[in-house]
C-alpha cells in the first residue's frame, strides 16, 4: 500500500467540502479528487502545507505509512 | 520566414506524401524498374532474370507501406499534442521492427546480389535509431504520468 492519504478523515473531522477544501488550498478539485483516492504519485510541500493550514492539523494526521506486502 | 512548428509537422507530412507516392510508383512499375536495373548494372549480368529482384522488392515494400503509414499516425499524433502517448510508443515500435524485417530482407538478399548488404546494415542501424527513440518515449510518458499526478 505505501503510504495513504486520509484526507477524507480530516474533512469530516473538519466538517468541510471537497470542492470548498479545494479552492482554499488552490488546487483544482480534480486533483483533490486524485489525492482522496490515492492514486497521486507525489505531493508538493506547498499543498501539504495548505492542506495542514485549512484542516488545522499535521501531516502526520493526513498521511499514513502502511506495510506494503506485494514489493516483498 | 516564418517558419512555425504547424509548417515542420505539414513538411514532414508533405515528405511521407512523397515517399508513399515513389513506393507506389515502384511497386507498379516494379518489373520495369528490375529490367532497367538489371541492364544497367553488369554485377547482375549473371542472372537470367529478375524474379528474385522483384521478391526482394515487394517483401521491403510491405515493411515500407506499414512504416509509411505509422510515420503518419504519428506525426497525427504531434499535430493533435499527443506526443507522449502510448500510441506513440507503439507506432515507433513498429517502425523500429518494419526497419528490421527489411534488414533481415536485404541481407538474404546478399545471396544472389551481393551490395544489398549496404541497405540491409543501414536498415539495421535505422531499426537501432528508431528502437532507441521508442525507449526515450517510453521513460518521457512514464515521467509525464508521474507529473500529472503530483499534487
Amino acid at each position: 500500500m505505501g503510504i495513504i492519504v486520509n484526507i477524507d478523515v480530516m474533512m469530516a473531522k473538519r466538517k468541510i467540502s471537497a470542492g470548498e477544501l479545494a479552492e482554499r488550498i488552490g488546487i483544482t478539485p480534480a486533483n483533490l479528487s486524485i489525492l482522496k483516492n490515492n492514486k497521486a504519485k507525489a505531493i508538493r510541500f506547498s499543498t501539504l502545507s495548505a492542506l495542514c493550514r485549512e484542516l488545522k492539523c499535521q501531516p502526520g494526521d493526513i498521511l499514513e505509512y502502511r506495510e506494503d506486502n506485494d514489493s516483498e | 520566414m516564418d517558419w512555425n512548428k504547424d509548417k515542420s509537422i505539414l513538411l514532414s507530412q508533405v515528405c511521407v506524401v512523397i515517399f508513399a507516392t515513389l513506393l507506389a510508383a515502384a511497386d507498379i512499375g516494379a518489373y520495369w524498374l528490375v529490367t532497367w536495373f538489371m541492364e544497367v548494372s553488369r554485377t547482375l549480368s549473371g542472372l537470367k532474370d529478375g524474379y528474385l529482384l522483384i521478391a526482394s522488392l515487394y517483401s521491403c515494400s510491405i515493411f515500407a507501406w506499414i512504416l509509411l503509414v505509422n510515420l503518419w499516425r504519428l506525426l497525427g499524433n504531434i499535430r493533435r499534442d499527443k506526443v507522449f502517448d502510448p500510441t506513440s510508443v507503439k507506432y515507433l515500435r513498429i517502425t523500429s521492427w518494419c526497419c528490421a524485417g527489411a534488414c533481415f530482407i536485404c541481407f538474404l538478399s546478399t545471396i544472389y546480389y551481393i551490395p544489398f548488404i549496404l541497405i540491409s546494415v543501414a536498415a539495421g542501424f535505422m531499426a537501432l535509431i528508431v528502437r532507441i527513440v521508442k525507449n526515450v518515449f517510453e521513460q518521457a510518458i512514464s515521467m509525464k504520468v508521474e507529473l500529472d499526478l503530483t499534487v
